[in-house]
């Protein structure tokens, strides 16, 4: 029920972003500015030049050059030398997809985190009374399986509630091993 | 009788011992080992089954009769030894026929937590499995199909990791490349690009800054359009408020969900490889927290990388979809070779090296490494690497951020700077290792051990107040390493690249020319950033977030290189006329390359912190996509490996793993002293062998025992007063038996006789017997008590034993265990011994 909420949650999101488009391709040229180039002045600024040409076509006479052709007054020869092209490509949806997962699985830590600091203690102490030490965990996850068999929607609660006690136990072991006793990882 | 070969015509017996593994196997399947489905627990413990595969097929039990028969009989000549051989191979063999897939007692062949595997049994059971899908290949056409996901099971293993592995490594450069420009600002159209993303097609980027009109830094975002002192505290603070914050929660995370996903965890998958057991290491839960743990700490600027980690990552994956293949997830050695290639993939994709990945694999992480996991290791390093490739995470057609392209050329004389270089290198790894282990050690034993996130937090408070000012500092470790490495091209404007010289053809050779102020006031920014980069890393590795040394090692180095190779550069410059540079460097085209001494110095580093060579040079001239560099490279690794060793003895890991004291046998070191197996072994005298004996012992006798003593295993012999050795059964092994025969088995009770060898009949009236043949191991690997320890260490290693046993005369002595070895290693180096881990 709530991972179905989630789920759907996190599609709607997905969907509500899509509207800004951006490009996939691009070709990028950085030439010296048109000043360095003719006061031959040791002026170091440098423009860069974005636009979407094919691969072919990406360097100075495809991308540059229609552009500022009015400004250059025939030294074409002089300045496209100097321009460094690359053309690159990227995928955006796969970026917005991680990205918004990323979001989401620190937001559900978080509020799991925030769960088991806050609400956990107090259902627990409620729940202690019927709860029972297991030593073993591999035997019983095999032994007890298919003796618990009372009714589909308690035997899953139950197991899931059984394999939460086991991580738990498991968190609060490595906890020990980690931040207590110092026999680990240091 | 021919369970009996030496008895009658040896060769001929011999050959059908040896032949009744496959094909009385075959028997043994269908007489014994197919009970009814879903009562599997009773194969082979009831008597009566017992007493018929007794008759038909040579088992364990027959053997032993051998090896009484073989010492009691007169005649024993030449010839039987040779059959004793073969037939207690075969005994060990068909001790382990049954234990294909489907465990008769559930458990045996598992490990408790932080106890060592042991590399033979669990070898000797994969290849009964393997024995036993062959000859059952025949029967039908399902049986084929299912040998045949049997063989390729691996392969598609090692894929299932490598797709995992890529798609994983893209996930985090992804994220953490997002999340770390999201300290500087936001792209409000498209909140899920980076600031390089967000203007990807904005013709209006300002060239030096980056940012363009749709890319909004923080003050911005409130209003302040400025560049006045207002905006740079708003970004300052900001700044501050989200390396806080991502740090918080990357410690928090860990701590609340899974503590083991701190640190780089190469030490421990080390530790894990060569063959200990530790639980939930390499679980679910660590892998999504190191994942996003990692996402969150890389972001949060902190002075660490995510290189490490991704062999942690893959690690954690490799056991994962292990488990979907019986033959790897219930085998502990064969899984470890899963865990091999996985550890391959995670530097493959680190580097986007995938060759690199397999030698590192092979030379620094590995403990048993045969041919057939090198080429399982290349492949699923090919694979990790090509998907994470396809997915492109920075938009530069390669896995790395760092990528470089090179092409110039270096001269002879060169070779004298990297090697300077490469002692460098060494000796800031020195002090970068002794430095970080005192402050560990100092963590571990004082109160400061007991407020992990709060330390997480003044790090990550100091880390970002002092590495804002500095812009070397400020950007992303690896945006630095990349504009290191990188050559002062036409379209690199950082003041790194402030020379006075004029450009006329970006396709021409770079001339060398006279710094500028850029660069000197560079130079003094990156000295900076080396001393704070040194320092930060220091009290940063090992802390309690996910968190690596590769980039900051790297980093480390490449400031270093870079400082040195400006200097040779300008020396070049300015004295053209010595006669060094008067050869190749006359002509002042493409001399001396500063980043190319980047390049050496990174590796220097790295070199010297981590210790290695070849996988070092390998990953280093992946990364650069030439093998005209690897002789530099390979001096300079050198020169910081021999200065490192000089140094200090231990490279980073193996400290680390000394500093826990995991029970790591490093197969590098050699055993120098002249100590004898009868010093080392347990029990010490004037103590007593807690041993089992064959076939007189009851289920209570065995309880006792095993509630008095904690041994991990007991020897079983003939008897108490003889103590001829018959073999060797673990503690858990028996533990779990005993349980399970009294909860499946009639008539199991206190008085009834263990049966572990030799055929007794039981009086009549009394209780039924309880076989153990099936969990005791008939080939224990013995030595005599006059074994040099050199042997037995070097039996311990290349073996991977767990426990030898110990005889005299034949007769049963003592046990020296692993743990009784990684002691007297220790305490022969004048180190503590009882800082061992061992459960």
């Amino acid at each position: 029920m709530y991972l179905k909420f989630i789920i759907l949650v996190f599609f709607a999101t997905s969907i509500l972003f899509v509207s800004a488009t951006y490009e996939d391709k691009r070709c990028k040229c950085v030439c010296p500015s048109l000043a360095a180039v003719f006061n031959n002045t040791s002026d170091t600024s440098r423009s860069p030049f974005i636009g979407n040409v094919p691969p072919n076509k990406c360097n100075c006479e495809g991308l540059v050059l229609p552009r500022i052709v009015d400004q250059l007054n025939g030294r074409e020869q002089e300045f496209c030398p100097r321009c460094e092209c690359k053309y690159e490509n990227r995928n955006t949806t796969i970026i917005k997809v991680v990205v918004i997962i990323v979001i989401w699985v620190i937001m559900l830590l978080v509020v799991y985190m925030g769960f088991l600091i806050c609400l956990d203690p107090l259902i627990n102490k409620r729940a202690k009374a019927s709860y029972q030490e297991h030593t073993n965990e591999d035997d019983e996850s095999t032994i007890s399986g298919p003796s618990q068999q009372m009714g589909p929607r308690g035997n899953v609660l139950n197991r899931v509630t059984h394999q939460q006690d086991k991580w738990k136990r498991q968190v609060r072991e490595q906890r020990r091993n980690i931040y207590d006793r110092h026999t680990m990882l240091n | 009788m021919e369970r009996f070969p030496l008895k009658s015509s040896v060769g001929q017996k011999i050959g059908l011992t040896y032949q009744s593994v496959y094909k009385k196997g075959a028997n043994g399947g269908t007489g014994r080992s197919v009970p009814p489905a879903g009562d599997d627990d009773m194969v082979d413990i009831t008597p009566g089954l017992q007493q018929a595969a007794d008759v038909t097929t040579p088992t364990s039990h027959g053997t032993f009769q051998l090896y009484e028969h073989a010492a009691r009989s007169s005649a024993a000549n030449a010839h039987s030894y040779i059959a004793q051989f073969f037939s207690s191979t075969v005994g060990d063999a068909v001790l382990f026929s049954g234990m294909q897939g489907d465990d008769d007692i559930p458990g045996i062949g598992q490990y408790d937590d932080f106890h060592t595997i042991d590399w033979q049994r669990d070898i000797a059971r994969d290849r009964m499995r393997h024995r036993y899908i062959v000859k059952k290949r025949q029967d039908s056409i399902w049986d084929l199909i299912k040998g045949a996901h049997d063989a390729w099971s691996g392969w598609v293993c090692v894929l299932l990791v490598g797709v995992a592995t890529g798609m994983v490594a893209g996930v985090i450069d992804i994220g953490a490349s997002w999340m770390t420009d999201l300290k500087f600002g936001i792209c409000p159209a498209a909140f899920w690009f980076n600031r390089e993303q967000c203007c990807w097609s904005d013709t209006n980027t300002t060239f030096d800054s980056g940012n363009c009109s749709q890319w909004l830094t923080w003050p911005q975002v409130f209003g302040d359009r400025g560049d006045g002192a207002g905006a740079y505290i708003i970004s300052y603070l900001f700044y501050i408020v989200w390396a806080l914050l991502f740090a918080a929660l990357s410690a928090s995370l860990v701590r609340m969900f899974a503590p083991y996903a701190c640190g780089s965890g190469i030490p421990e998958i080390k530790t894990i490889l060569s063959g200990f057991i530790i639980r939930g290491y390499l679980g679910k839960w660590t892998l999504i927290i190191k994942v996003v743990g990692l996402i969150l700490s890389v972001s949060s600027g902190l002075s660490l990388g995510k290189e490490g980690p991704m062999v942690h990552i893959a690690s954690c994956l490799g056991n994962i979809l292990s488990y979907l293949f019986p033959k790897y997830g219930r085998n502990e050695a064969k899984k470890r070779e899963i865990l091999s290639a996985a550890a391959a993939a995670g530097v493959s994709v680190a580097f986007g090296a995938p060759i690199g990945g397999v030698l590192f694999s092979l030379e620094e992480v590995s403990y048993y490494f045969p041919l057939k996991t090198l080429w399982r290791s290349f492949f699923c390093a090919l694979i990790a690497a090509f998907i994470l490739r396809s997915i492109n995470p920075f938009g530069n057609e390669h896995s790395v951020l760092f990528f470089v392209e090179y092409n110039k050329p270096w001269i002879f004389f060169e070779l004298i700077p990297f090697v300077g270089l490469g002692i460098i290198g060494g000796c800031i790894a020195t002090i970068f290792i002794k430095a970080n282990i005192y402050w560990c050690r100092y963590r571990k034993y004082s109160k400061l051990g007991q407020y992990p996130v709060t330390e997480v937090l003044v790090v990550t408070l100091v880390t970002a107040i002092i590495a804002y000012p500095n812009p070397y500092t400020r950007m992303n470790t690896s945006e630095l390493i990349y504009l290191l490495f990188n050559q002062c091209g036409i379209s690199n404007s950082d003041p790194l690249c402030d020379y006075n010289r004029n450009f006329t053809d970006a396709n021409s050779a770079i001339e060398k020319a006279a710094a500028g102020p850029g660069v000197h006031r560079a130079i003094w920014l990156l000295v900076l950033a080396l001393i704070l980069k040194l320092v930060m890393t220091i009290f940063t590795f090992g802390i309690k977030v996910p968190c690596g040394l590769f980039i900051p090692s790297l980093a480390l180095g490449a400031i270093a290189g870079r400082i040195v190779g400006i200097g040779v550069e300008q020396l070049a410059y300015h004295y053209p006329k010595i006669w060094l540079f008067s050869g190749e460097c006359s002509t002042g085209d493409d001399c001396i390359t500063p980043g190319l001494y980047a390049m050496v110095g990174a590796a220097a580093v790295l070199g010297g912190v981590t210790r290695m060579t070849v996988s070092l040079v390998v990953i280093m001239f992946e990364l650069t996509g030439g093998v005209r560099y690897i002789v530099p490279l390979m001096a300079a690794a050198m020169a910081s490996k021999w200065v490192g060793d000089a140094l200090g003895r231990q490279g980073i890991y193996d400290a680390h793993i000394a500093l826990n004291g995991y029970p790591f046998l490093d197969s590098k070191d050699e055993f120098q002293h002249t100590s004898l197996a009868a010093d080392v072994m347990q029990p010490k005298r004037n103590e007593t062998l807690s041993v089992i004996t064959q076939d007189s012992m009851t289920v209570d006798d065995v309880e006792t025992l095993l509630k008095e003593t904690e041994h991990n295993g007991y020897p079983v012999v003939v008897s108490k007063e003889s103590q001829y050795l018959v073999g060797f059964v673990l503690r858990r092994d028996l533990n779990l038996a005993i349980a399970n025969a009294r909860r499946t088995m009639e008539g199991i009770i206190g008085q009834s006789v263990v049966i572990f060898a030799g055929a007794v009949n039981p009086p009549a009236g009394a209780p039924p017997c309880l076989h153990l043949n099936r969990i005791l191991d008939m080939a224990p690997i013995t030595v005599t008590d006059q074994t040099p320890m050199e042997t037995v260490v070097d039996m311990f290693r290349k073996l991977g034993l767990r426990q030898t046993l110990v005889t005299h005369n034949g007769r049963l002595l003592g046990v020296i265990t692993k743990k009784d070895v990684l002691r007297h290693v220790k305490q022969m180096d004048n180190e503590d011994p009882s800082s061992v881990l061992f459960n």
